[in-house]
């Protein structure tokens, strides 16, 4: 079976007076239909660069992209012209945004952009794309479909908001929809019904999910694989039990420590990585974590740990746990 | 905490002390009382400790936070810091307290003036408010930034210059210059990386056990309440059914809405918790006055008495001699709670 992601040797870069400086560090994966990966790290890690690419928002001015590919359900959209591109997107492969205020119009009612969306991929009658909009809204969990499609993005709340933009990306059934921070904005309760409908629409569409976030337990609670990336290099991927039950790479291990725990008892400390992500301009040589690492030795400093694999399982460490 | 207007003395069991900051049957509503923001709310917190206030968004919590800074004007109820009524305080007391209650914000990139070197930002309060000599400002600006980690070389750079993280360090710096005795943290964790949250959690311990300061610490995530809060109060539509010692509510959490709320955090969905449900909630007006329970329409215990006589706050656990707090909760499923009851309505 053909996945229906697949990225290959992707890199970032920033153009500068000085050279470029890497934000995305040749990562390759691939996800299959009907299942989700998360892509993990803190901010700054490259991981919100990693989606632009993938949906061909870059290069622009100053950043620039490559890769030996990015196909969706086999066919590559990384080497089509710019016009042929937009042809795929929303229909093939959609996105979901973190601030849903800002990547909806404010002038448009919902039920015109995500009908205008339809409407540009597959045409069709007044009728049919009023039907289809509706159709969507209702499949995100809305019973009264047609208030919410008359409605302006200002009278929902976050929480719909973000339901509505899910209903515009999955209007067109894409193959693969990336999901950055799709439910940091919000509460718990409009999160876990985010993630619910999320779930729905993956199973129901058989749609390859990439989930962006910096939040581990959003993570463990939409995905089953997850990519943990640091400085733009992927450190550890696995599935997201093991990574619970039996993190590999310090870096995983310490954002897991930092996820704040319920408990009938208060914990005596929190913990938390020392330090913080280092800009994209100055980072160190050999592993990228090794300085904020309390396992790291004299060649984590020198050389770059090379990507064990194990079923798909693997840690860029020299040291792992 | 108390229902009723009766101040501390009335209080079975508590501790005889002058809460830092009471509020007592604080209302405060928007557009010609329209939209009733906070519904009768008394909060008490005790000098040294940390209030979680909890709540899903628009459940009142931030327009509290600003009443007690003066910056909204509620309809009735009152407003005590150290045992004054904010209210009524002249122009020169006001700026005195104003000077020891102190704000965090959520998002520190929009509450840092991006025009202002970090040294003017941290300067401004102590100009305001006239404190020290010119030399004894600088003094303070540098120990508050070392305070919160960071160095000198702050000083002269501007907000954009820095992470997230070190921005909400530079926020809490300016909050504490003045040598604030109560800091409200509204959602002050909320913007930033669950990395860079353990952090800034970790700091507000230490300036807790270093400094003796008062949190009043606002979130709608229950996992972080647990790290850092000593009582937690949960709000709904602008009303607080039920304050409780953390630790007693992690374990036993009495309201049905804390216990869904519980559910939630630990990343479950409660049973017959549908999103035409959750629509709904989220459509309705925070401000109706009905003679029910507010949680009524979506409370999964609901009884009939739930839809036509609005609960009264009751005490369903009382104050102990170690300065636990009591715990009370303002639901009918504890009417009947006979040993430990306090009714408002007799007093």
């Amino acid at each position: 079976m053909t996945a229906a992601l697949r990225v290959k040797n992707l890199s970032v870069w920033i153009e500068s007076r000085s050279g470029r400086i890497p934000v995305v560090d040749r990562i390759s994966f691939s996800i299959k239909a009907g299942e989700a990966t998360g892509l993990v790290g803190e901010s700054g890690c490259g991981k919100t660069m990693t989606a632009r690419a993938i949906l061909g928002q870059l290069p622009v001015a100053g950043i620039g992209v490559s890769s030996d590919g990015i196909e969706v359900n086999g066919k590559d959209i990384y080497s089509l012209n710019a016009r042929r591109r937009r042809a795929l997107l929303g229909r093939d492969i959609a996105m979901i945004f973190q601030q849903p205020a800002t990547a909806l119009d404010p002038v448009f009612t919902i039920g015109q952009q995500i009908g205008a969306v339809y409407r540009r991929h597959f045409g069709g009658s007044q009728q049919n794309i009023r039907q289809t909009t509706l159709e969507s809204l209702q499949s995100v969990g809305f019973s009264r479909a047609e208030d919410i499609a008359a409605a302006y993005p200002h009278q929902l709340s976050g929480g719909m908001r973000q339901l509505a933009m899910i209903a515009m990306a999955t209007v067109c059934k894409p193959a693969v929809i990336v999901a950055d921070e799709p439910t940091t904005a919000l509460d718990s309760s409009s999160r876990a019904l985010i993630l619910q409908q999320l779930k729905h629409l993956q199973t129901l569409h058989q749609t390859a999910m990439l989930y962006i976030s910096h939040d581990l337990s959003v993570v463990r609670q939409a995905c089953r694989d997850v990519m943990v990336m640091y400085c733009g290099r992927i450190m550890e991927t696995t599935d997201c039990q093991s990574l619970f039950t039996h993190a590999r790479h310090p870096y995983s291990a310490g954002l897991l420590a930092c996820i704040p725990q319920l408990g009938a008892t208060r914990p005596a400390a929190i913990s938390s990585i020392p330090g913080q992500v280092p800009g994209a301009a100055d980072l160190p040589g050999g592993c990228h974590f090794a300085p904020r690492c309390s396992r790291a030795e004299a060649r984590c400093r020198e050389s770059v740990p090379v990507m064990t694999d194990e079923d798909g399982c693997g840690a860029a460490c020299f040291r792992p746990l | 905490m108390t229902m009723s207007m009766t101040g501390p003395m009335t209080m079975p069991g508590a501790a005889e002390t002058t809460p830092l900051l009471e509020l007592r049957d604080l209302c405060l509503s928007f557009q010609r009382q329209e939209h009733v923001a906070v519904d009768r709310v008394s909060l008490k917190i005790t000098a040294g400790r940390t209030l979680g206030l909890v709540g899903a968004s628009g459940a009142g919590k931030s327009s509290i936070a600003r009443a007690i800074l003066g910056l909204l004007k509620p309809d009735s109820g009152e407003i005590l810091f150290k045992g004054e009524n904010i209210n009524r305080m002249n122009p020169r007391q006001l700026k005195m307290a104003r000077q020891r209650i102190q704000l965090v914000f959520q998002e520190p990139s929009a509450s840092l003036s991006p025009r202002r070197t970090v040294e003017q930002t941290l300067l401004e309060p102590l100009q305001h408010f006239a404190i020290g000599s010119a030399h004894q400002q600088r003094e303070k600006t540098l120990q508050s930034l070392q305070t919160v980690g960071l160095d000198q070389s702050a000083l002269k750079r501007y907000p954009h210059q820095f992470s997230s993280g070190q921005q909400q360090r530079i926020a809490i710096a300016r909050a504490l210059v003045t040598s604030p005795e109560l800091l409200i943290a509204d959602e002050a964790v909320a913007a930033l990386d669950v990395s860079i949250q353990a952090q800034i959690l970790q700091l507000i311990q230490q300036l807790q056990r270093d400094f003796g300061i008062t949190f009043l610490f606002i979130s709608h995530d229950l996992a972080v309440i647990r790290q850092i809060a000593d009582e937690v109060a949960v709000m709904y539509r602008g009303q607080v059914l039920e304050q409780s010692p953390a630790d007693r509510f992690f374990s036993r959490p009495a309201h049905p809405y804390s216990r869904i709320l519980l559910t939630f955090a630990g990343g479950g969905t409660p049973q017959n918790w549908t999103s035409d449900k959750w629509n709904l909630e989220r459509n309705r007006n925070a401000g109706h006055r009905a003679a029910a329970c507010v949680f009524a329409g979506f409370c999964p215990e609901k009884m009939t008495v739930c839809e036509n006589t609005e609960p009264v706050l009751r005490y369903i656990q009382q104050a102990d001699l170690h300065g636990q707090g009591p715990h009370c909760v303002k639901c009918h499923l504890y009417d009947e709670v006979e040993s430990n009851e306090y009714r408002e309505n007799e007093l």
